[in-house]
Parts: C-alpha cells; sequence; structure tokens
C-alpha cells in the first residue's frame, strides 16, 4: 500500500475550493501520482459549510475519502465549527484570520487577499493553494502553477497566479 | 371524395375487439383510419401510442406499429419515439381519465413542447374498463358508480386547457358526425406540431345506463342535439333533481377552435 | 506518464453511455445523478443524439422506452424519490421488453431524505421496486473508470437480453474524481432483428436463449407493443397457460444467461478466514481494511459483486466455503446481508456491519467491526 497524503479544504459555497481541491488533484496526476476528489456540500450553492477532499499516493488510492486530513484549510466560521476538529494529530492547519478560533496553526488573511487581488472570494481556494504549497513540502510547485493556469479564465490568468503567490509569501 | 376502405389497415385476426356494442369509439378508430389513409401516410411509417382505457384498446386492431403504454403516460413514449425517429407519423389514442387525470401533466408538457404529435382524446365522460367511475369530463349532476349522488365537481374543459398549454392546432369534433371527424383528423395529421382532438363519444354501457340516455343510437343522437349539453339532458330526465341544475348551461364549441404555426421542438440541433 | 484524467463518476457514466452508443437520453432533474443529464445535454446533440428534459422521472422513462422501440440505445439517471417514481416503466420495461439503461445513484432515503448524502438503501427497491414477478439486472461499480465500464456493459446487457438494466451506485463515487484511463471506442453486441418477413414475423417468439428478436418502429414490421400480459402475436391474452409462458421465458432468459450476467471480483480470499462482503463504495474501504489486515499477517479477503442482481449466491458459497466468518457491509440497515446470509447457508457466520445515516462506511470502522474475530484470522 502505497504512503498517502489527505487534504481537506473547508469553507463555503463561493470561495473556490472545489477548484482548489480538483486543481490539486490534478496537479498530482501530472506530476505522475495518483490522485482522487471528493466533496460535500449542502443544499445551498451559496454558503452553508463544504468541503473538497483530495487524496494523493504514488500508485492508487484504494479508498477516496478524507477521515483525518494531514493538511486543513478552513475558510470559514461554520466550517470551523463542523471540520475544526477533523486534524489528523500532527497535521497541518491553515486557518482564514476571520475563522480563526485562537487556533495553532497558520492564521493568514486568505479570503481578504483573495477579493483585493482578483476581486472575489471566488479566488479564496487559490490563495489558500499558494499558502498550502508554501507549508506542505508534498506538492510540487511547478505543476501547480501550471493546472491553475490552465484551470481559470485567461482574462483571470495573471491575477490567479498573483493571488497564489501571495499565498506562497504568506506562509516564508 | 372516394370512399376507403379501411379494412387493409386493421388486424383482423384480432378480431372480435374488446368494446361494447353500441359504443362509439369504433366510429372514431374508423375516422381516423380514413383520415390516415387521405394524408396519404405510410402504413410502415404511422406509430400509433396509447394509455390505458377502452379508447387505448383500439390500437391494438390498427395495422401499424402500435405501442399500449401506461396509464396515462402515452404522450411521454410518443415524445421519446418522434424524437428518436422524427420521419415517423406518431399519433396517440387517449381516454378523458388516462389524458387529463393521471396522464394530464404529460399531455400539458407535450402540448407546450409543440412536439409533432396529434393526439385523440375519447371522452365518453366515464373511466369505462374499470366500470363507470366518475371521471375529470364527468359533467356537474351525472351519476357514476362513484357519484352515486351526482357528480359535484366541475368538468375539464380540455380545448380551454390545450390551447393554454400552446398545443398548435385544437379541435373538438364528435363520434355523431363521422364526416366532420375524418376531414379534422385529416388536418391534425397534416398539421405540423402539435395537434389535439377532443372526441365527444358515448359509453351506453356506463354512462348511457346511469343516466338514463338510452342505448348506442340514442346517445349518438343526444351527442349530435347537444350544443347546450351540460346537466340538461340529465335534469330533464330527473335523475339528479337534488342538485341545482347550472344556469345557462355552456354549449361546447365543435370544429377547429385554434391553430398556429409554431416553432416545432426536435430536440435536435436542426429542426 | 500515464495518459491519465480526473473524471467525476457521473461524467464517467454519461463518456460510459456514449462510447456505448447511447443516442437518447430523458431525463429530469435530481442531486446527485444531475451531472449525467448536464453531460448529455452538452453531448448528445453532438453525435446527433437527443437530449429532453422531461416534466417528471415517470415520463422520462416512458420516453426512453418509446425511443427504445424506435431503435435507439437509449437511457435515463436519477435519484432515490425518481427511482420510486420509475419503477411503473421498469415493469413495463420487462413486460414490453424494452431495452434500457437507467442509472440510480443512490442518496440517503427514505424519502426526500439526505439528498447530498449517500447510502445503499435501494439494493431491494432495484430488485422488487416495480410490482409482479419480474427479473432484474443490476450492476453495482465501486470506482469511477468501473462506472464507465458497468454503463458500457448495461447497455449490451439490455439491448441483447431485451430489458430494462440498472447501474447502481452512491452519491460518493458519483461525485468523486479519480484518475481514469478510458478506451476511446467500445464495440458492444446490439440488439437481434428479426430473419423472417414482416407477414411471418411473430414479435414475442423467442430464439432459443429466450430473447425475441426486436425490429425498430418504421422499418417495416408493424407490429403491437403491450403491457398486458400478451401471446406471441405480441397480442393481450387472457389464457392462463399463455400467461405462464410468457413470465416464465421473461425470467428463464435472464436465468440462460446468469453466468455471463454475473460477475464478481475476490481479493485474497483463497485462505481468508474472514470474508468481507461489500459493494459500491464500501468495497473500497473494505479493500483497504484487507491490506492493513494482511500486513498485520490477518487472513482477510475481500469478496466484491459487479453484479448485485441476479444475486451471485453460488460465487458466494463457492468463495467462503473455507472462511469461518463473512462480515456484510453495506450502507444500509441490512438489506444484501439476507442475501448473503441464504448462500452462505450456515456454512460461516455472517455478521452485518450497517450505516444508514449519510454517511459512508470508511476501513476504520469495517476493521473495529472486525476485531472479535481477528483472533482466528491470525496465522
Amino acid at each position: 500500500m502505497s504512503a498517502r497524503l489527505d487534504l481537506r479544504f473547508a469553507g463555503a459555497g463561493g470561495q473556490g475550493i472545489v477548484m482548489a481541491g480538483r486543481v490539486l488533484a490534478e496537479a498530482a496526476l501530472r506530476a505522475g501520482r495518483a490522485a482522487t476528489h471528493s466533496q460535500a456540500y449542502g443544499p445551498a450553492s451559496r454558503g452553508g459549510a463544504s468541503r473538497s477532499d483530495v487524496v494523493i499516493a504514488d500508485e492508487e488510492v484504494v479508498f477516496p475519502l478524507v477521515r483525518r486530513p494531514r493538511v486543513l484549510v478552513i475558510l470559514t466560521a461554520e466550517a470551523h465549527r463542523t471540520y475544526g476538529d477533523d486534524l489528523a494529530p500532527g497535521g497541518t492547519l491553515i486557518v482564514d484570520t476571520e475563522a480563526s478560533d485562537g487556533d495553532d496553526g497558520l492564521v493568514l488573511p486568505i479570503v481578504e487577499t483573495a477579493a483585493r487581488i482578483v476581486g472575489t472570494e471566488l479566488a479564496s481556494g487559490v490563495v489558500a493553494l499558494g499558502a498550502l504549497s508554501a507549508a506542505v513540502d508534498d506538492t510540487d510547485l511547478e505543476t501547480l502553477e501550471a493546472t491553475i493556469a490552465d484551470r481559470v479564465p485567461a482574462s483571470l490568468r495573471a491575477a490567479n497566479l498573483e493571488a497564489f503567490a501571495a499565498g506562497r509569501s504568506m506562509v516564508r | 371524395m372516394t370512399i376507403v376502405d379501411i379494412r387493409p389497415h386493421l388486424r383482423e385476426w384480432a378480431m372480435p375487439h374488446v368494446l361494447c356494442a353500441g359504443c362509439a369509439h369504433g366510429i372514431v378508430g374508423r375516422a381516423f383510419l380514413v383520415a390516415t389513409d387521405r394524408a396519404g401516410i405510410d402504413p410502415d411509417r404511422m406509430v400509433v401510442v396509447a394509455g390505458i382505457g377502452c379508447s387505448s384498446r383500439l390500437v391494438g386492431y390498427l395495422d401499424f406499429c402500435t405501442l399500449h403504454a401506461t396509464h396515462g403516460r402515452a404522450p411521454a413514449f410518443a415524445t421519446g419515439v418522434k424524437l428518436a425517429r422524427p420521419e415517423l407519423t406518431v399519433a396517440v389514442f387517449s381516454g378523458d381519465g388516462d389524458g387529463l387525470a393521471i396522464g394530464g401533466n404529460h399531455l400539458i408538457h407535450a402540448a407546450r413542447r409543440n412536439i409533432d404529435l396529434t393526439v385523440v382524446l375519447f371522452n365518453n365522460e366515464i373511466y369505462g374498463m374499470t366500470g363507470g367511475q366518475v371521471a375529470p369530463t364527468t359533467q356537474r349532476g351525472a351519476i357514476a358508480s362513484t357519484t352515486p349522488r351526482g357528480n359535484t365537481e366541475p368538468a375539464f374543459d380540455s380545448v380551454a386547457l390545450m390551447i393554454g398549454a400552446g398545443a398548435s392546432f385544437v379541435a373538438r369534433a364528435s363520434a355523431s358526425e363521422p364526416f366532420t371527424l375524418e376531414r379534422i383528423f385529416t388536418e391534425a395529421l397534416t398539421h405540423r406540431g402539435f395537434a389535439f382532438v377532443e372526441v365527444l363519444s358515448d359509453c351506453p354501457t356506463y354512462f348511457g345506463r346511469y343516466n338514463r340516455l338510452g342505448d348506442g343510437p340514442e346517445m349518438l343522437a343526444w351527442l349530435t342535439r347537444q350544443d347546450s349539453r351540460v346537466a340538461e339532458p340529465l335534469a330533464a330526465k330527473r335523475v339528479v333533481d337534488h342538485l341545482p341544475i347550472p344556469e345557462a348551461p355552456p354549449g361546447l364549441d365543435l370544429g377547429v377552435l385554434h391553430r398556429e404555426e409554431r416553432p416545432v421542438f426536435t430536440g435536435r440541433r436542426s429542426g | 506518464m500515464k495518459q491519465s484524467r480526473l473524471i467525476q463518476g457521473n461524467e464517467a457514466c454519461a463518456l460510459g453511455a456514449v462510447a456505448a452508443g447511447c443516442r437518447f437520453y430523458a431525463g429530469y432533474p435530481i442531486t446527485p445523478s444531475s451531472e449525467i443529464a448536464e453531460y448529455m445535454a452538452r453531448h448528445l446533440p453532438e453525435e446527433d443524439g437527443v437530449f429532453v428534459q422531461m416534466e417528471d422521472e415517470i415520463s422520462s422513462l416512458g420516453a426512453v422506452i418509446g425511443a427504445s422501440f424506435a431503435g435507439a440505445r437509449a437511457m435515463t439517471a436519477t435519484s432515490g424519490p425518481g427511482f420510486s417514481l420509475m419503477q411503473e416503466h421498469i415493469g413495463y420495461a420487462v413486460m414490453a421488453e424494452a431495452p434500457c439503461v437507467i442509472v440510480d445513484v443512490m442518496r440517503a432515503g427514505p424519502s426526500t431524505g439526505r439528498p447530498t448524502s449517500p447510502s445503499q438503501g435501494d439494493v431491494m427497491a432495484a430488485r422488487w421496486g416495480t410490482h409482479g414477478d419480474h427479473p432484474a439486472i443490476v450492476l453495482t461499480p465501486a470506482s469511477v473508470t468501473e462506472i464507465f465500464e458497468l454503463t458500457v456493459r448495461a447497455f449490451e446487457l439490455a439491448e441483447t437480453l431485451r430489458m430494462p438494466v440498472i447501474v447502481l451506485y452512491d452519491e460518493v463515487l458519483g461525485h468523486t474524481r479519480e484518475t481514469v484511463e478510458l478506451p476511446p471506442r467500445v464495440e458492444i453486441a446490439g440488439r437481434r432483428t428479426p430473419r423472417v418477413a414482416p407477414t411471418e414475423f411473430r414479435p414475442k417468439e423467442a430464439g432459443p436463449d429466450g430473447v425475441p428478436p426486436l425490429p425498430a418502429f418504421g422499418d417495416g414490421y408493424r407490429f403491437h407493443v403491450t403491457g398486458l400480459t400478451h401471446d406471441e402475436r405480441g397480442f393481450p391474452t387472457d389464457e392462463a397457460e399463455v400467461a405462464g409462458r410468457l413470465i416464465r421465458r421473461l425470467h428463464a432468459k435472464v436465468e440462460a444467461h446468469r453466468d455471463d450476467i454475473v460477475e464478481v471480483e475476490t481479493l485474497l480470499c483463497d485462505d481468508a478466514d474472514i470474508v468481507i462482503f461489500a459493494f459500491g463504495i464500501v468495497a473500497r474501504a473494505a479493500k483497504e481494511a484487507v491490506m492493513v489486515a494482511r500486513a498485520q499477517g490477518l487472513r482477510v479477503g475481500l469478496l466484491r459483486p459487479r453484479t448485485i442482481w441476479p444475486f451471485p449466491d453460488r460465487e458466494v458459497a463457492k468463495i467462503t466455503a473455507g472462511a469461518s466468518v463473512v462480515l456484510v457491509a453495506e450502507m444500509n440497515l441490512g438489506q444484501v446481508v439476507r442475501e448473503v446470509e441464504r448462500a452462505v447457508a450456515g456454512n460461516a457466520r455472517v455478521e452485518g456491519l450497517f450505516r444508514a445515516d449519510g454517511e459512508a462506511i470508511d476501513p476504520e470502522e469495517i476493521l473495529q467491526a472486525l476485531a472479535p474475530d481477528l483472533e482466528g484470522a491470525a496465522r
């Protein structure tokens, strides 16, 4: 059984966390690894608590769901209440400033940065990806950037890459 | 006009049929066959879809491709046939309970789409096959096995319903006027879009018997007479004297009552 | 590096259908299956196919059956509440022998339940939901790749056996994106058409395999189709002998092809003292549990049906013959476990691990459920 890395983005609809998860999984594929992406959501297309989970493994992801993420990104207070206790012992926690509850992890102004640089909270996931790529060894910077560039509309490419870089610089 | 021999269009091997003596559905079926012939439809390319009920059993005797579907759902099955193979001519035979009660939703949505179908709705004001229960078309005051003291509900006006839903050809005719029926069916079959024809038919076995309207011939005469049909003949026979007679009973308009050209739904990129 | 794509289960279902030649889709929006309809709406027109959004699930399957008789490979997809509405026409498709594919992406029920959460609560509804005596073929994929494969397979079985075939998976598989490698083209066997002239054609006269040939409406064969009990001419009958013959043939054609229809996959069952029986997403958790247990030297194996109906009873009996415990894990309160008990017939102890709260069973829960028996499974 190959070692696996479980990651979770938790937030609200409209923050781009599903896209962030898909980008992370696709980047892993491009780097020659196996990945799965799953999501859970409530009835609301905007707002509510939702999660976007990624499992990365060297060969095969046997069970595709995440239970105890080793990396947990939290973007809203509601997501904090729902998913805050899920982090695996010794795991990495990244929390948005507004969602923080006096946490031990990296507390960063993710949502605010997304709104400032790209002009929409939808880019929060991209900022979070940047922070995550700096905080977690097991990610490949180049493939992540290339995947983001492919995923977003051309008109927003530069802004998203800037948002990604801003996320990285928050951690370094 | 030449006389059309309908026998080549019948499955005589499937006879005798299940309909009662005096039932006018056969007259309607005959007029439909004449119309398919006059419209020049290739019988190999004709599909008739039916729901459940007396009128729907009729399709089994027509020598086309015939799809005897489920109760009320014939417009849905017909939608699938027509969209999958647009070169076929597709018609639906439905009863008043079939088309207006259990199948009302399918009927109105087929009309709204203006899919190229011809729907014939046989209205005998009763559920015949199940033994004479009240229908959504049963006039107020009439007796049925489930309205033993007279029907207290108003009847559906299917023509108004179909015009409202978007049918692009809407007509009403009577089984007592078979030549008019042939003409209207021919027009409906050649109309491009959703064509709806309500046909006033009879049910001597249940509606006629319960309401003392006589046997087949008397009922046909009654159908012919009724330009103001609602409740009057019934009240005259005093079977429902405990119910108030509606003021100025409205007559039912006959003929082609609505016709328009509208885009036809084909489900394909090029209509 | 593999040429891989990250594809969602529901998209793989639609891709499989199109690859199998599906050219007609009718459906009604419902979570968590709507992505299948959305994909079909985008791509079927490019294949000269037809997508139509109907007024409900009853009419959706009705339109699919109509399209099928007009010669199209046709399908619909839905979830629990819509699946309930489709039961009427599943029975019709069995009786009239209409080839069609129905996908049920299971969500937590009963009723509206938890629309965005998974379950395996429709297993018995897929088998027995429509009234009357009828056969059923139900396939249960456990990965995104397998959703593609078994959707293709469902079309092949539906077309060759002239009956509805159900593809049954849960919300997790429907929405999970996985690495898949898909074949660009697939070839499947289609329906058999009559060899006799239209005047000689008897629409419900079956060949030796129990399946009558089926021409399309418009091909020159003018025939009658009905949901009423009918004779070989396709015409309604009230004769008990003819009725019995029809119903028995509908079952017999499935039984005759049973070994071809039923597929199971095993993992390390040969020496297993404990065999886990699981399908769909639960089989993925079970596989991980087996790998963990084996790493500890414990003799645990996995038996996974790709076909849940007809139930693989002979395979279960054979594969569990040497086991002392069979653990059935399913996301309901115990539906398939009774079938497993019937198949095991007392030769092993059958235990159940059930969950019906809208959350998926995970590997840890399975290991916990196994714990009391693991001592016996030690080498």
